[in-house]
């Protein structure tokens, strides 16, 4: 490859100046002339029937332009997967937060006043928490048409795992937890709905997938996905959670009523209560391996809580069931996964997608099996580990795989080996690994690949436009110096337009650690349009052939290769145009016209087969190795995070900085919910729903983080890159938990792991 | 709800308002006086979001109510920077301390509260000072690295620098 001048070099965010000088508009930030406020009226009971409601005192209520409940809506069963949803409870609500009446008035004030002037009565019903519960004979029903409260099942099995099970030297068996943790992007969700005279909806939100939103709120509108159009602002993180969520259709709703522009924005208490948080977990799990430490089987059997509708639940369970599979060359695979409705709130996507929580059982098993094989726990990943050019048991290819690199990195600067050997009580280390996909082609199935526009104007500015979406991570940064570089202008001169599905291409957006490859394969094809438009005016104004031309930093010039035959030495042989004025010429040649590139990058991705679901779903896999070190508190149970390093497996890096920002943001979280997070329901309600008793880590629980990026160049990436997105965390909650059982032999089958806890065990095993 | 007359100095310019006794500062800041850089995380005092400096001492201003503000100086993310960035603010931006950027003006508030007080401080003291505000994206590590890195020579050199 030729030498790179912007791709693979640390720039700081393209908006960061106006983010640091608190100049840049959040979706919170937005107003409008005569715009109303939103407020929701919630559930306070986890399953209840609504016996009737009454807004009419709301309704009167000076400054309150609307009052609406599910009679309002147009009545549609919707759902991004499965239509299990409405607008607004319809005879019975089924969690505590359920979205029961909203109102918009002229302040917040008043329409607080207001949800407290709403009659409701209701009719508590039996509710249930836990998914085990609710697939027990006579459990309460969260859907009446649901038997057994099972929204979705999954099986998937390969080679003959009872056989090799059964000739296995050592079978590990356990049952593990994982807990419902929040995202916790620090600006709540928020919308600012618009209607114009003509019934056309604007709606204004921080959305992963504005493009798939729009389809699905649609549905649930009764309008034409061309009716709607939404725009994406910037907006304070997402992690996975600010995909589709009834509170933009509350304001649509409003604005419809209202005729007036509607801003709803959760107060952080609502955000916990009806967000969409991780799904949690229950696992049983088999590994088997030989008496060498070769893997030989793992069968696992997983049930989510899916709350009270199916968000993603269902593809986030069948993801725990068997993507963490291609991490290891296992021949026999077999899961079970069960999507049950609950009544709780909804959950879904956050960093990790199920692979985060089957990566914890996985790589607690693996520490298992290492301590019952005398085997070092880097030495059976290595001796396991998928490497490049290897096709996974369930058909997935990977091209290029740095697993064995990252152990060796971080092997080396934790200093491993001496660290295993000398034991210091209640001190200990833990390694784990991770794979992931960039792109999932059974998630969105129509298509999984990426697009993108590049306009480039007169004044030589180039504008990318992309489907994706930035949620803070840098996508936009990423984009615009794939852009730069296939161009060969400087950084300064692009920039990316908001995502707007009135003028943007039809981008899939930001999930399945996908923006990466495949948003910058679509800006890339694009830029490479544009540029072979910009060549072809470059060359005429150069007066040498095509091929004959290069842009580099700005300036179009001819080829040293091309210098000689054309010029033999003459003085023509120095001749440059500007970027800027081969724009200017392109744009007065064509009338006004800019030169637009237009391109996309279609994955060589497969669906997978309906009944063994063998398929290569993703073009790249990316890989990682966390280790942690600890030191646990024997008299509190406190665990302390003392040391950190993480290697990932990026591909090539396209800024360096904002891939260490993303490994270490992801490793804070994956902390967060070891030690820390739990979403915890008393008498059916969540009882921590805000920041008050629900902690997230502060600076004070975040250890230093060493990080290594390796980079294989990944022959399906733009420039070699894959994404990093979820990979930085898949790992972390594994890392820990193996480092508290070096410290303390006590295994952490349950998180998050909080000092009671772990004091209580300690107690018990002595 | 009746409103009473009060008076707040932000970012120099002086401000003669009616508020409600119930409004808190900082929605006088974002509605009022539009002044939408401060942001709201949770309303309750726990995540440092709505940071600004009252009378050169961080608070947060989602617990203040505006009258308690009465006569005071305030200073919010818009008036950290001149008509350029303040070196605090060009070090996040350098050190890559700014993700998705919603905690970044309340990080800024409380970093320059810290170094207007100890212009050379520990990494420990940057972390004392920052323990009350939450990011979510960054792991914080960008963040102390840019507070650290913006050194005492570096203010000093912007002081003489800068016209404002």
């Amino acid at each position: 490859m030729t030498q790179l001048d912007i791709v693979g070099k640390s720039f700081p965010q393209i908006a960061a100046r106006e983010k640091a000088s608190g100049y840049t508009k959040f979706v919170t930030d937005l107003v409008r002339p005569r715009m109303l406020h939103g407020r929701v009226l919630r559930s306070p009971h986890p399953h209840a029937r609504i016996r009737s409601v009454d807004t009419a005192k709301a309704a009167a209520l000076p400054g309150v332009r609307a009052v609406i409940t599910y009679a309002d809506t147009p009545q549609i069963k919707f759902g991004p997967r499965s239509e299990d949803w409405t607008i607004f409870a319809d005879d019975k609500t089924r969690f505590h937060g359920d979205e029961v009446a909203a109102v918009a008035a002229i302040d917040l004030d008043t329409a607080e006043e207001a949800l407290d002037l709403i009659e409701v009565e209701y009719e508590p019903l039996d509710y249930v928490i836990s998914p085990i519960e609710a697939m027990a004979a006579g459990a309460p029903l969260v859907h009446d048409d649901k038997p057994g409260n099972i929204a979705s099942e999954f099986k998937i099995e390969a080679g003959n795992v009872d056989k090799a099970l059964d000739e296995s030297y050592v079978v590990y068996e356990d049952k593990f937890y994982t807990s419902q943790v929040y995202q916790a992007f620090m600006e709540p969700m928020s919308i600012l709905a618009e209607v114009d005279l003509s019934g056309r909806l604007t709606i204004r939100t921080g959305t992963q997938i504005p493009n798939m939103m729009r389809m699905t709120y649609a549905k649930a509108l009764g309008m034409s996905p061309e009716n709607i159009r939404i725009i994406v602002p910037e907006y304070g993180g997402g992690f996975g959670g600010k995909m589709e969520n009834n509170i933009h259709l509350i304001a649509s709703v409003l604005a419809q009523k209202t005729g007036q522009p509607v801003r709803l924005v959760n107060t952080r208490h609502e955000d916990f209560l009806a967000g969409n948080p991780r799904v949690p977990m229950h696992f049983d799990i088999k590994l088997g391996a030989t008496r060498d430490g070769i893997l030989t089987a793992k069968d696992v059997n997983v049930v989510g809580a899916a709350g009270a509708r199916l968000v993603y639940s269902q593809v986030i369970v069948s993801t725990a069931c068997y993507r963490v599979d291609s991490l290891y060359r296992f021949k026999n695979v077999r899961a079970k996964g069960y999507t049950i409705y609950t009544n709780t709130v909804p959950t879904a996507c956050y960093r990790g997608f199920g692979n985060s929580q089957s990566t914890f059982v996985l790589e607690s098993a693996m520490d298992e099996l290492a301590h019952q094989l005398k085997i070092d726990p880097a030495e059976l990943r290595i001796k396991n580990g998928m490497g490049p050019n290897e096709t996974s048991v369930h058909g997935w290819k990977i091209a290029s795989s740095g697993l064995i690199e990252c152990i060796a990195k971080t092997r080396e600067a934790a200093n491993w080996d001496q660290k295993k050997k000398d034991k210091t009580p209640y001190k200990g280390i833990g390694l784990a690994c991770c794979n992931h996909v960039s792109g999932n082609h059974p998630f969105a199935r129509e298509f999984d690949g990426g697009s993108g526009i590049v306009r480039i104007g007169k004044d030589g500015r180039v504008i990318v436009y992309h489907g994706e979406s930035d949620m803070g991570q840098g996508q936009n940064t990423t984009f615009a110096q794939i852009a730069a570089e296939c161009l060969g202008v400087p950084m300064d001169v692009v920039n990316v337009a908001q995502v707007d599905t009135d003028i943007s291409p039809f981008g899939l957006g930001s999930f399945a650690t996908r923006g990466t490859l495949m948003g910058g394969n679509g800006v890339l094809a694009a830029a490479k349009d544009a540029k072979k438009q910009l060549v072809k005016i470059a060359s005429e104004l150069l007066k040498v052939p095509v091929d004959a031309v290069q842009c580099k930093k700005g300036l179009f010039s001819v080829r040293q290769s091309s210098q000689k035959t054309l010029f033999s030495g003459q003085s023509s042989s120095q001749k440059t145009i500007s970027f800027k004025e081969v724009a200017s010429q392109a744009t007065i040649k064509h009338h006004g016209a800019p030169i637009v590139g237009i391109g996309f990058y279609k994955p060589p991705t497969e669906l997978p087969d309906p009944e063994t679901k063998k398929g290569n779903i993703s073009p790249a896999y990316p890989f990682g190795c966390q280790i942690a070190e600890v030191e646990v508190d024997p008299d509190t149970g406190q665990v302390t995070v003392t040391n950190f390093y993480a290697a990932h497996d990026v591909g090539r890096a396209i800024n360096p900085m904002a891939t260490e920002g993303q490994i270490q943001g992801g490793i804070a979280q994956g902390l967060g919910w070891t030690l820390m997070e739990d979403m915890t329901y008393e008498n059916g309600k969540m009882n921590n729903a805000d920041f008050v008793d629900y902690i997230v880590p502060s600076c004070f629980d975040v250890p230093d983080v060493k990080t290594f990026l390796v980079e294989p160049i990944e022959p399906n990436g733009p420039y070699g890159a894959k994404g990093i997105g979820e990979p930085a965390l898949n790992p972390t909650m594994a890392a820990i938990t193996n480092a508290i059982y070096d410290a303390t032999g006590i295994r952490i089958k349950k998180l998050p792991v909080n000092p009671q806890k772990l004091l209580a065990a300690m107690k018990q095993s002595k | 709800m009746k409103t009473i007359p009060m008076h707040l100095n932000v970012n120099g310019e002086d401000y003669h308002i009616m508020v409600k006794p119930n409004q808190v500062l900082l929605d006088v800041l974002r509605d009022d006086l539009e002044l939408t850089g401060t942001k709201e995380g949770c309303g309750l005092g726990k995540c440092g979001a709505c940071t600004v400096l009252l009378d050169k001492r961080p608070v947060h201003s989602c617990l203040v109510l505006a009258l308690q503000a009465d006569g005071c100086e305030i200073t919010t993310i818009e008036g950290i920077g001149g008509k350029q960035l303040h070196p605090l603010q060009e070090s996040f931006v350098e050190k890559g301390a700014i993700q998705c950027g919603f905690c970044t003006p309340g990080m800024i508030t409380t970093a320059k509260a810290l170094l207007d007080e100890n212009p050379n401080p520990s990494e420990e003291d940057i972390k004392l000072a920052i323990a009350g505000n939450l990011c979510r994206c960054t792991g914080y590590h960008k963040i102390v690295d840019a507070i650290h890195s913006c050194t005492c020579e570096s203010l000093k050199a912007s002081k003489e620098g800068r016209d404002d």
